[in-house]
């Protein structure tokens, strides 16, 4: 398990420019806090956003979320409990370069009582250039084992998923990696 | 900090051995988790594990035959998806062992499962499936590997052929219910 918070020095965990509050929870609209450029850190030999900084861009986005559900860092510190990230499935659609103005739409697509799942679409100057999917489990830090959500939290929780529940389901949801429209004939 | 993204094996050169047997999983990256790569509670941050195992596929890309050369040239290995999963947590100084094994592939897209395993405890700390797409990075479009190097994936692929399927693979993320 792992912790979802900033990352690593590539990531100073200042992406956030709009305050995620004011931005938590509109109804029929996905979440959309999350707006940074590319920085030049992220970029690989190619002059392309690197694999692992999609990640970081994705991870940033979703701390917003769960800045704007009461589930953030200040959380960790007043309540002893922590998001941790399970999994992430992550799929690639564009380069991004330098320059290029990062945002995301995220939807709160599933949660129970110690389990949020977030789907985000991530664009580079509005094309569409990654979805993320992330699935994340409330530990009880001190015990070191999951928990339910406090009352006062899942009823934010409840709120986002209420407000999220008319977008439409992203159409790749609920399908593996390698999962997909069938192409050339495997070799193996 | 860094000026752009690097990893530990740019400007080796691709060396491939006909001859030589190939390890079932492949064993081509360890590292260290170094200070960058700790979050303000000293854990290793998400992305950075994707850090790691973009290492080791970077390892495997030179393995099989792709490096700055073959790139200049006009071809290389994008990654379409990759799904990852955390079973541990990572501490500063950890030693991390990577394992690569080759699912399956066609003409141009490899299906990759990684391991990271701590060093000393062999523990399993996090996995990743990925699929790859080989590229025409001229044309912006998928292409076909060249014969040489499809070659080698296959020959991989023979030499793995008799590994169990990892149980996560093909899953999609849900929350799983229980009762």
């Amino acid at each position: 398990m792992r912790s979802w918070s900033t990352c690593c020095s590539c990531s100073n965990g200042t992406a956030a420019m709009a305050d995620p509050a004011d931005a938590s929870i509109t109804p029929g609209a996905p979440f959309t806090a999350y707006r940074e450029p590319v920085r030049a850190e992220w970029l690989d030999y190619n002059g392309h956003l690197n694999d692992a900084s999609y990640a970081i861009v994705l991870s940033a986005a979703h701390e917003l979320v769960l800045e704007s559900l009461g589930l953030s860092a200040a959380y960790r510190a007043s309540h002893q409990a922590s998001m941790f990230t399970l999994e992430t499935h992550i799929r690639f659609l564009a380069e991004c370069s330098a320059g290029q103005i990062l945002t995301a739409a995220t939807q709160l697509v599933e949660a129970d009582t110690k389990r949020l799942r977030l789907h985000s679409e991530l664009y580079a100057d509005e094309v569409l250039a990654a979805t993320g999917e992330s699935l994340y489990l409330h530990v009880d830090t001190v015990a070191g084992r999951s928990a339910p959500l406090p009352d006062e939290r899942q009823a934010r929780v409840d709120a986002m998923l209420a407000a999220h529940a008319g977008l439409p389901r992203p159409a790749h949801l609920g399908l593996g990696v390698g999962t997909r429209p069938a192409a050339a004939t495997g070799a193996s | 900090m860094a000026e752009r993204v690097t990893t530990p094996y740019e400007g080796r050169p691709a060396v491939w051995d006909d001859g030589a047997e190939i390890p079932a999983p492949l064993r081509l990256h360890e590292t260290t988790a170094p200070p960058a790569w700790m979050d303000y509670n000293d854990h290793m941050s998400e992305s950075c594990f994707l850090l790691a195992f973009g290492d080791s596929a970077d390892a495997f890309f030179r393995f099989i035959g792709i490096d700055e050369a073959y790139r200049a040239a006009g071809h290389s290995l994008y990654t379409s998806q990759t799904h990852l999963h955390h079973r541990q947590e990572v501490s500063l100084g950890e030693p991390l062992v990577m394992t690569l094994q080759l699912l399956d592939h066609d003409r141009r897209r490899l299906h990759l499962y990684h391991e990271m395993r701590h060093g000393e405890t062999d523990a399993l700390i996090a996995m990743a499936e990925q699929l790859l797409v080989h590229v025409d990075t001229e044309a912006g479009r998928s292409s076909d590997m060249p014969e040489d190097l499809y070659e080698h994936v296959a020959a991989i692929r023979r030499a793995h052929a008799a590994l169990p399927q990892p149980a996560v693979v093909g899953h999609p993320i849900a929350i799983r219910h229980s009762k």
